[in-house]
């Protein structure tokens, strides 16, 4: 069976390629990833979904060559647009079985 | 291997300067970055785009490409640089855009002497993370199911990109929500050299049951009610996630009323959701005379105007 882990820390993260001490700790301060527990950087972890956004947001600020501070309102738009989606493919789901 | 006219590609002149460079790639970084427009090719495109905007944005290899366009205009379709060619502007993996980094062979050719992005990778790097969807059924949230799981990997080998099969068991832990990102280490890319291996993460989706709907940890299920039984009250057997369960519906009941049932929802981490019963009430589609003339009777019988609220307007 394969080992499934919930966790990642900020070693791992910088392992991953692309992150660095730096753009974690920037992206903590701008919101956009949020330790699932550690008071410091040392002990930080964080959860899958994290960096799933971590690395968007990476990508965004490199590619697009934009500031922190764009990157923490588009990350945050793109979570809203996804539950948004999601909620709209349920009530949609709900509508069907409730009129047919 | 193909001559890129990276000005097209951006739709600039070759006379642009580099504000006029960086604003062209920029609208087209925006409508193509696969983060932001999820149509399969968006990808490709900007992969495209972003390989142009490395080269047109640093003078010394623009200069460098210029150089190089009249040669390969001359050349027609088919590009080879010239045997005398040396690059002479520096280029590191350091500079180039996070987006995987992996460039066409024509750039490659221009500005990494001719190696393949497999040469790129510095010895013992470690290897790409993937991520693949994953469709789980409802019923494999309630306990720990094992599933396999079949995707492909890029395999670099002799300077070739292969695509390689792999197949595992994965352990999916009770409680695993929709758009939940499951992680598996060392089951992505393989790593150069001795490079440890990426990771593989599971996106997972839970495929829309026929009866029940999902609202974060809580089920809900549409019961269908005859109108006597919405008028007169009844017991109806109420399928769950586990089992059956007999649920009362009150008298005068009413289409769109929710009626919780506590902890026959989703197994969750910290504990179970609810089920709500959502009532609906249908008529049914025929009725032969006897039954129509009880409708009559009930018509002329209850006092009743569903539109009451209509005339005070």
């Amino acid at each position: 069976m394969t080992e499934i882990i919930l966790w990642v820390s900020v070693q791992e993260l910088c392992q991953c390629g692309g992150f660095t001490e730096q753009i974690i700790v920037e992206a903590v301060d701008h919101g956009i990833a949020q330790p699932a527990d550690g008071d410091n950087i040392t002990d930080w972890v964080f959860d899958t979904t994290t960096v799933h956004w971590l690395r968007k947001a990476v990508r965004l600020h490199y590619d697009l060559e934009i500031d922190w501070i764009a990157i923490s309102m588009v990350v945050d738009l793109l979570q809203k647009n996804e539950v948004l989606e999601q909620q709209s493919r349920r009530f949609e789901q709900q509508l069907n079985r409730f009129i047919n | 291997m193909d001559f890129k006219d990276y000005y097209q590609l951006l739709g600039v002149s070759e006379d642009s300067d580099s504000k006029d460079i960086k604003t062209a790639y920029r609208k087209l970084a925006r409508k193509y970055h696969p983060d932001m427009n999820p149509d399969p090719g968006a990808e490709d495109k900007f992969k495209e785009v972003a390989e142009a905007y490395e080269v047109l944005k640093d003078a010394g290899r623009r200069a460098e490409y210029d150089e190089l366009r009249q040669h390969g205009n001359r050349q027609g379709a088919g590009f080879e640089p010239p045997p005398n060619w040396q690059r002479s502007g520096g280029f590191s993996d350091a500079d180039s855009t996070r987006f995987e980094g992996d460039f066409s062979d024509f750039f490659n050719s221009m500005f990494r002497g001719g190696a393949t992005e497999a040469d790129q990778q510095p010895k013992g790097s470690r290897g790409q993370d993937a991520e693949i969807e994953m469709p789980i059924f409802l019923e494999e949230t309630v306990t720990e199911t094992s599933k396999l799981v079949e995707y492909q990997i890029p395999v670099y080998e002799n300077g070739q990109v292969k695509d390689v099969k792999k197949s595992l068991k994965v352990k999916i832990p009770a409680g695993t929500v929709d758009g939940e990102r499951v992680r598996l280490k060392g089951q992505g890319g393989y790593g150069q050299g001795d490079g440890p291996h990426g990771d593989l993460y599971l996106h997972i989706r839970l495929v829309p049951h026929p009866l029940f709907d999902v609202e974060g940890h809580n089920l809900v299920i549409t019961v269908p009610l005859a109108p006597w039984e919405a008028a007169l009250g009844a017991k109806v057997t109420v399928p769950t996630l586990t089992g059956k369960i007999h649920l009362t519906i009150a008298p005068n009941s009413q289409a769109g009323t929710r009626l919780r049932i506590k902890g026959k929802g989703m197994k969750t981490k910290t504990g179970t959701g609810d089920m709500f019963a959502l009532l609906k009430i249908v008529v049914p589609s025929s009725a032969n005379d006897e039954v129509k003339a009880l409708w009559q009777s009930l018509a002329e019988k209850a006092e009743f105007d569903p539109r009451a609220q209509w005339s005070n307007e």
